[in-house]
């Protein structure tokens, strides 16, 4: 009986130390790991999109709720004027999730951009979407509003020869940002006041 | 009979090296030797958690009831690696992203776990700091190696430097993973020529 | 009882009955010589080189190991020669020194003296030297890339690559006799197809190699070819084009035949053949290699030990296996 309960305490110790522990860890790193998965994950994605920007999109970041999640907004800075925010947005591929920046111009809802920032794609096939600068560039100039397809379903998007499934994705993603962006626009060009 | 403190250290740096004498932990040895960044990351990785685990667990050994001992060392190392995971992605995340399942997976590493049993659940404290150390040393070095060889000949780098200039072409069978059984299967061959001498 | 056969043992000593690894490494060797030479006559110094280099390295690589491990030399024995030779004709022409050297020492250490040397390899060292090299360096090993400096006088497409890339219709052109001849591309030893028969059948009549998978090889790479040609031929070549081009030949004569990778009783030798000349045509129609006979027979090979478990059964024995 005594043995069980020594078993008991000391497994019970043992664990409550190593949770608190890793806990308090958590709460240490957790901005700091945020951090750098924006700088090293998204980063790349949007500072591409945000080519030339006065200021660091990675750095003047804010939040909005949609809904019950929280998305983050990375801003740039043009003419020294804050009109061109980026934000992730996700559509369904051929091996998973992907994630899509989109880049848009708040004064007149065209796409400044976009890039892939996550995914499981085939290497070779769908990861042509995110290494292939012609696939994204076609987005840019377009209004962000309404769906996107691609053109075997009657709509816009060229689709990445052989990477049918993964194009399909992105526009879905793209869909996904335009629904996104819309209900939130107002909540938007208030906080981007703030940055002029 | 206890052997000295420097003994506990310098016997894993050559005659109980882990990957190639206790023939332990190969699955990080086969996955993460593809270049020497990954492998001295990895190492570096390895030796905090079983220096770490190592102490912890010759310091609780009196307390911890020999019954559910394997159940405290798994959360005792558990513990390490989750600290070394965080810290990674914290503050060398590009290594975190290349090294990525392996980090969590050295919980399952049979080093640690078989270093807790058999040494620090019955030496001191500071032997068995001393023992951790020389293991975890002696598995980043032969990890270096292994990755040194593979890097070398499968991309004509060396740490990322290129080594023959521009006109090598890399011997892609290195690393892929055929190639690093075969490696390690020689390496393993030299290891034993050597110590049979 | 007088008129049963009986199988008598006599003490030592025994006579030598003069059958040495040497005489058949030589005759073999012997027997390949006639493609080799035409693959020098095709490509020139370059070949000469290659077949050269490989040849002697891989003795080197032989005597290397044997001093490593403390064993009596064996470069005597010729196997090393073989195995240079074989892997040789499965060279382009044009393949850099390196390239031969690390194909030597793949096949040698990793192929055979890994599993114990000679008699102990599951594998075909030369088939390990050439696929682990064709995997890891690709353009080298592409023959209309390689070759794409040389003047032939006939059509010097590599005519599985053009199957491959054109369908039946782009390998129309080929004269199926030019071919027999030895007019086509492909790697040193294997585009002479009389010179391989030739070779092949004077080792099935000393005796080195057994006529059963030589002849279940092509059968089956025949009949499935043919198969693969009558339910589409606009998509699949016929079954002559596939024997008289690549290395079906070379593969069916001197790669599936070697000693300790292939089976030794009658039906296991039937099948390994034919199996290997099965998945070379699934590999050359449907799988993504150009030419599939270097990955079809190591595939038969790794299913040898498996093989081996058909047996006969064995004389004399009473009752069953309770």
């Amino acid at each position: 009986m005594r043995e069980m309960l020594k078993m008991i305490i000391v497994l019970t110790a043992l664990c409550s130390f190593s949770g608190g522990l890793l806990a308090a860890l958590r709460n240490e790193t957790m901005e700091k790991i945020e951090n750098q998965q924006l700088e090293f994950v998204k980063g790349p994605a949007i500072r591409n999109i945000l080519k030339g920007s006065a200021n660091d999109p990675i750095a003047d970041r804010f939040k909005i709720k949609d809904g019950e999640t929280e998305k983050s907004f990375f801003v740039g800075k043009f003419d020294g004027k804050a009109e061109t925010v980026v934000f992730e947005s996700t559509g369904k591929g051929f091996g998973g999730d992907i994630g899509l920046m989109v880049g848009v111009n708040v004064a007149d809802d065209k796409i400044v951009g976009v890039g892939v920032t996550t995914h499981s794609e085939t290497p070779g096939i769908g990861s042509r979407a995110q290494t292939d600068p012609r696939f994204a560039a076609q987005f840019k100039g377009l209004s962000l509003t309404g769906d996107f397809k691609v053109k075997n379903d009657g709509g816009q998007v060229d689709a990445i020869s052989g990477a049918t499934v993964t194009s399909k994705g992105i526009a879905v993603a793209v869909t996904e940002a335009a629904k996104t962006y819309t209900s939130l626009k107002p909540q938007l060009a208030e906080k981007l006041k703030g940055f002029k | 009979m206890a052997k000295s403190v420097t003994q506990e250290f310098t016997k894993g740096l050559w005659a109980e090296i882990p990957p190639f004498r206790l023939v332990l932990g190969l699955c990080p040895v086969l996955a993460v030797t593809k270049s020497v960044e990954n492998a001295i990351g990895m190492g570096v990785a390895v030796i905090f958690v079983l220096v770490g685990s190592n102490v912890l667990v010759s310091m609780l050994r009196k307390i911890i009831p020999s019954k559910v001992r394997i159940a405290c060392f798994i959360i005792v190392v558990a513990t390490f690696v989750t600290v070394v995971e965080l810290l990674m992605q914290a503050y060398t995340y590009p290594l975190f992203l290349k090294l990525g399942i392996f980090i969590p997976l050295i919980v399952v590493n049979c080093i640690l776990l078989g270093r807790a049993e058999a040494f620090a659940y019955k030496n001191g404290i500071i032997s068995s700091f001393a023992d951790g150390l020389g293991l975890g040393i002696g598995f980043t070095m032969s990890l270096t190696a292994l990755a040194a060889i593979r890097e070398v000949f499968g991309s004509g780098t060396f740490y990322g430097n290129q080594v023959f200039g521009p006109d090598f072409q890399p011997f892609n069978f290195m690393v892929e993973a055929p190639g690093a059984f075969v490696c390690l299967g020689l390496m393993l061959c030299v290891m034993n020529s050597i110590g049979k001498k | 009882m007088s008129d049963r056969k009986k199988l008598i043992v006599s003490h030592a000593p025994f006579l030598h009955c003069g059958s040495k690894i040497s005489t058949r490494s030589y005759h073999i060797m012997i027997a390949a010589l006639p493609a080799v030479l035409h693959g020098f006559y095709l490509y020139g110094i370059p070949a000469v080189g290659v077949v050269a280099l490989s040849i002697s390295s891989a003795i080197i690589w032989e005597y290397l190991i044997n001093r490593l491990t403390g064993k009596p030399t064996t470069i005597g024995d010729g196997n090393a020669a073989l195995i240079g030779m074989m892997l040789a004709m499965l060279f382009p022409a044009t393949t850099p020194w390196w390239a031969v050297i690390t194909g030597t020492f793949v096949a040698m250490v990793v192929g055979k003296h890994i599993y114990g040397g000679i008699g102990g390899n599951p594998f075909n060292p030369a088939l390990i030297g050439i696929a682990i090299l064709t995997l890891s360096w690709k353009n080298i090993f592409n023959i209309d890339y390689a070759l794409l400096n040389y003047d032939f006088g006939f059509q010097a497409a590599y005519p599985l690559a053009a199957l491959k890339h054109g369908g039946p219709a782009a390998v129309d052109s080929f004269n199926l006799f030019s071919l027999f001849i030895g007019q086509q591309t492909g790697s040193i030893g294997s585009a002479f197809g009389l010179a391989l028969l030739f070779g092949g059948i004077y080792l099935i009549i000393m005796g080195f190699i057994r006529w059963e998978i030589p002849v279940s090889f092509l059968a089956g790479l025949l009949i499935t070819s043919l198969l693969f040609h009558l339910s589409d031929s606009a998509r699949f070549a016929g079954p002559v084009f596939h024997l008289l081009t690549g290395n079906t030949l070379l593969g069916a004569f001197f790669l599936a035949t070697e000693d300790s990778s292939s089976p030794v009783n009658f039906v296991p030798m039937l099948i390994y053949g034919a199996g290997a000349g099965v998945m070379i045509i699934l590999i050359r129609n449907i799988g993504g290699h150009v030419d599939g006979a270097v990955f079809a027979i190591l595939l038969m090979n790794l299913a040898n030990p498996l093989l081996d478990k058909i047996r006969p059964k064995a004389l004399g024995k009473v009752g069953s296996h309770a």
